[in-house]
């Protein structure tokens, strides 16, 4: 249980720095199995209440602050993420969980406003406008992705001086999260990825790697009693990185065999010869550096940031003691032992490249990786394009039960039953569930949001099922690549802890689902409009036929008498006839 | 007349194949109930059941796009116990509908208003078929049965058409025009059968009472107790609900078909494919469409306002919405009322073996869209263009049949002799 000590540890001296600088930044790195690494990156600017009320600016990017002003936005988080985090092998998340959105584009805030029609139109203004800075499609944040959460999330920052604020969240699940949401990212920070650990970021490697988030929080913080406000601005990028993938040259970028040769085998097996092998696991740690997994160097210290004391220490990598760390750079560092020395910080020097260098190592020690309060797996069941269920899978490993919320955000052509819904926990029979809000979707106006409070014994696993209908959409409707599916927004849990004071939460965040829909033919609105239309003609045709005319006997009129196309042709054979006959 | 006996038997045959069929297989409701042919969006059973779950959990269930049935069907079910844990009720319930709209349209049989009305007697009379045996041909057709063990809705709305046709051939002008509020409440389109029931009505209560009743008092009358009892209907459902949302979720979805769930009418893929710019224009032109039939069959056949009636079912069974097998079994389990006119249709055999091939390929050809994926939504288009040809030949063919019956009486002299329409 070390390592879970240590970044508690290190968590909480953060939080107490930052409070008192304008500017902080912190690179976190952490070696986790099966040859990934986790680098969390941390940004925070402080701007006085005061300064941003009339528009100095100085940490605090002004293109994101007049946003806010304009929108009346008090506090806002934004999401970017793409991958899923492996919590049976990487442990708890980076930040509980508190910094991290689901796939896609999550975006939530508290908007001050009179009546819920303003806040809606006031959230417009702030997609549109954020849409806009992010080059993200968050413009198509509207009705139907917006909905209003009331247990799930809980403001973050200080807002007694506000009155009516609004909570107002939306989800683009399908958003492809891409190098043209990084390059806006990277220009909101004081240093803009030229110097200090935002020079690391690079769009081919960011992207590449197993899991990523990016996230911008914008919280009031007060000191006690109220007075002595700051508007803080946090960004984090957190991203795995897979070492033997992030190696590969970009020249080269697609993985080939190793030659026989430099493979070692398991010679233990029946079959291993000179052409037949069995990989062994590497036992060891592999080799890597800085420059080498991110594709670039680290161009030296931010001077923005503070020149001596903790803040100051802006990498740090949580490793085991014994593991061999080199730095090379040209320039001055110094470097900072923590937490029994599993941390250790750099004081990043300035106009100087850095590089941390980690040799190819056989470990005896690891770091015992925390598990996480909750596991959560959601799935959809049954086939066919007509009907399913979700079922969600959420297991407490731990020895206490544990209460929290779970909110489903789904779309309006996803139609659940309520009165389906069933929570079963697997070793009693009470009914999990203590709590539900729940607003059904109302066709091509908004969508289905649910919420449940519950509470999941210890050393159990809860199953929650509902059944839904799929819908079949207009032909317009559909996206270009209809049979792909539609994506369904990942399901945010939030543990109840009341022994927590942080106020930042833990959360977890499920996969996105993949929704097939039936589709019509795209190809034939045409043949349709013609082929429906034709049958109905023939009904009325038929019909009306009879209504309007009248019934004779046929010996009753003269055949070819009234006209038509046969009586037509009868007479002019006959004339033609008379005409031969005489000739 | 049908004996007794003979009608106790097949009301318990009737009754204890669908008790049968609703214990030996528990899981046939929801799999019925589930079938695109026989529940729609405004007739599902599992619809309903979602609506009575956010009725008595104090949500409004109109405040969603699930539940688009009427008001009142919420405190009636509400009353059975859960179909989820104890179904026997509802069931019972469903197989009671299912006999007291047997009972019906055994009174519509009796009535005679088939054959004989005030102004028309037909020369084939005698021609008739027992009621006994015209009400099993409703109790045991695949597709009653079907609708009942699927719990739809629908059944509901059949048995008040039935009720208020069988109330007006009687003559009993306050039951029927209750009966004729309900159904129009439950699905709206049945308004429409109004004005020939009434003319039916004041019919018979003019052979009854041996002098005709005033004309536009009679109507006028009647109109208003119709609007009075639907009036009255609407506001307890505002009542209940709690504000007029309800009529939106209700009526409006039937007018403005914003669900496309696939069903075996004619609508939902015509309004999938449709541009968007034409769908309110189309949506206009189909409810004309539907409306046209009613003025141009009353004012034609005046003499025969049941037989108008009837196609009038058969019409909504086609060009309605959202129709069902329930809508065609209504209509299929009419047309045997007037057995006189089956020596004079032309086209039975085209009609039935449409009508049977629709039925088993529909669902085959659903399968192939849907769970196969071997085959697209024109599969199962097709399959109802054929379905909507089948029934709109029978609806056409029988009228033919009618207006030549006319003929015979206007005319005795071209009775069996070739004729021509001018």
């Amino acid at each position: 249980m070390v390592s879970s000590l240590v970044l508690f540890l290190l968590n909480t001296f953060i939080a107490y720095v930052a409070a008192s600088s304008d500017y902080y930044e912190r690179l976190l790195i952490r070696p986790l199995p099966q040859s990934s690494v986790l680098t969390s990156f941390n940004f925070r600017s402080n701007e006085s209440a005061d300064a941003f009320e009339h528009q100095n600016f100085r940490y605090f990017p002004r293109s994101l602050g007049q946003i806010l002003q304009h929108a009346g936005t008090k506090e806002l988080h934004l999401r970017f993420a793409l991958g899923r985090w492996d919590a049976e092998s990487w442990g708890q998340r980076p930040w509980n969980g508190a910094r991290e959105g689901g796939t896609g584009v999550e975006l939530w805030a508290w908007v001050e406003a009179q009546s819920e029609e303003e806040a809606f139109a006031r959230w417009l203004t702030l997609t549109n406008a954020l849409s806009g800075l992010f080059c993200a499609s968050l413009n198509f944040i509207d009705a139907t992705k917006t909905i209003r959460p009331v247990m799930t999330f809980q403001p973050e920052g200080y807002h007694a001086n506000s009155s009516n604020l609004h909570l107002l969240h939306g989800t683009l699940p399908h958003e492809v999260v891409c190098t043209e949401n990084l390059t806006p990212f990277l220009k909101l920070l004081p240093c803009k990825g030229k110097a200090g650990i935002s020079s690391l970021l690079n769009g081919h490697k960011l992207f590449d790697a197993s899991w990523q988030t990016m996230s911008i929080d914008v919280r009031p913080m007060c000191g006690p009693g109220g007075g002595d406000c700051t508007l803080e601005m946090e960004q984090t990028v957190d991203m795995v990185l897979d070492i033997d993938r992030s190696k590969r040259p970009r020249d080269n970028p697609i993985p080939r065999p190793l030659p026989i040769e430099e493979i070692e085998c398991d010679t233990s097996k029946g079959y291993n010869g000179g052409d037949t092998c069995y990989p062994l696991d590497k036992s060891e740690e592999p080799a890597w550096n800085l420059t080498e997994i991110f594709g670039q160097p680290l161009k030296g210290a931010c001077p923005l940031t503070e020149q001596s004391g903790e803040g100051s220490m802006t990498v740090c990598i949580n490793t085991p003691p014994e593991r061999i760390l080199q730095v090379n750079t040209t320039g001055q560092y110094e470097e900072a032992k923590l937490a029994s020395d599993t941390v250790r910080c750099y004081k990043l020097p300035t106009g100087a490249d850095f590089d941390l260098v980690l040799p190819q190592q056989r470990m005896t020690t690891g770091l015992v990786l925390t598990g996480p309060q909750l596991f959560a797996a959601r799935s959809i069941n049954g086939h066919g394009q007509e009907r399913g269920s979700v079922q969600a899978v959420i297991k407490n490993p731990s020895s206490h039960s544990v209460e929290f919320v779970y909110l489903e955000s789904l779309p309006w052509f996803m139609k659940p039953y309520l009165h389906t819904l069933r929570a079963r926990v697997d070793n009693s029979l009470e009914n999990p569930v203590k709590e539900t809000y729940y607003r059904p979707a109302v066709d091509r106006k908004r969508g289905t949001h649910l919420e449940l409070r519950m509470i999941i014994p210890p050393a159990s696993t809860l199953t929650l099922t509902y059944d839904f209908d799929k819908a079949i959409l207009r032909y317009t409707e559909y996206p270009p690549d209809a049979n792909r599916g539609f994506d369904v927004a990942p399901a945010v849990i939030r543990l109840i802890n009341p022994g927590s004071s942080d106020n930042k939460g833990i959360y977890l965040r499920t996969t996105s689902l993949l929704l097939p829909l039936p589709t019509p033919d795209f190809s034939m609105p045409y043949n349709v409009i013609i082929l429906t239309s034709t049958v109905m003609a023939l009904g009325f045709g038929n019909i009306f036929n009879l209504l309007v005319r009248r019934f004779v006997g046929i010996d009753e009129v003269q055949a070819g008498g009234a006209g038509g196309l046969q009586g037509v042709l009868r007479g002019k054979i006959d004339s033609l006839k008379a005409l031969f006959g005489r000739g | 007349m049908a004996s007794e006996p003979q009608k106790a038997l097949l009301f318990a045959a009737a009754a204890a194949v669908r008790l049968l069929l609703f214990t030996a297989f528990p899981s046939l409701p929801s799999l019925l109930a589930g079938r695109v042919e026989v529940s729609t969006p405004v007739t599902s059973f599992k619809r309903l059941q979602e609506g009575l779950f956010l009725y008595t959990r104090n949500v409004s269930p109109y405040d969603g796009g699930v539940y688009h049935q009427a008001p009142l069907l919420l405190p009636l079910f509400s009353l059975l116990p859960n179909p989820s844990y104890s179904p026997f009720a509802t069931n019972v319930f469903y197989t009671m509908v299912d006999l007291l709209s047997a009972y019906a349209l055994m009174q519509i049989a009796n009535s005679g208003q088939a054959t004989v009305t005030r102004l028309f007697t037909s020369s084939r009379k005698e021609l008739r078929w027992s009621s006994v045996a015209i009400a099993a041909g409703f109790l045991f057709n695949p597709f009653t049965v079907a609708t009942c063990i699927a719990r739809s809705t629908s059944a509901l709305t059949n048995l008040f058409i039935l009720t208020a046709m069988a109330k007006a051939s009687q003559g009993a002008t306050i039951t029927f025009v209750l009966s004729m509020a309900m159904a129009s409440y439950l699905a709206m389109h049945p308004v429409l059968l109004f004005p020939p029931l009434l003319i039916l009505c004041y019919d018979v209560q003019s052979t009854k009472m041996k002098a005709s009743p005033h004309t536009f008092r009679f109507i006028a009358t009647h109109s208003r107790r119709l609007i009075i009892a639907l009036g009255a209907l609407l506001y307890l459902s505002k009542l209940l609900t709690g504000s007029w949302d309800f009529l939106g979720a209700t009526y409006g979805v039937r007018l403005l078909l914003p669900d496309l769930t696939p069903n075996v009418g004619l609508w939902w893929y015509f309004f999938t494919e449709m541009f968007d710019s034409f769908r309110e224009f189309f949506l206009g032109v189909f409810w004309l469409h539907v409306a046209s039939y009613m003025p141009g069959l009353t004012i034609r056949l005046r003499k025969q306002p049941l037989f108008v009636a009837t196609t009038l079912t058969g019409i909504f069974a086609i060009f309605t919405p959202y129709p069902s097998i329930a809508d065609a079994a209504l209509y299929l389990s009419l047309v045997p009322v007037f057995r006189h006119l089956f020596p004079l249709m032309r086209y039975t055999f085209l009609a039935s073996s449409s009508i049977l091939y629709t039925s088993f390929l529909g669902p085959a050809f659903y399968h192939l869209w849907i769970y196969a994926g071997s085959g697209n939504a024109n599969f199962f288009y097709a399959i109802t263009l054929v379905w909507s040809l089948g029934l709109s030949v029978i609806v056409g063919d029988s009228l033919y049949a009618a207006l030549r019956d006319e003929l015979d009486v206007e005319r005795p002299e071209l009775r069996g002799k070739e004729v021509k329409r001018i």
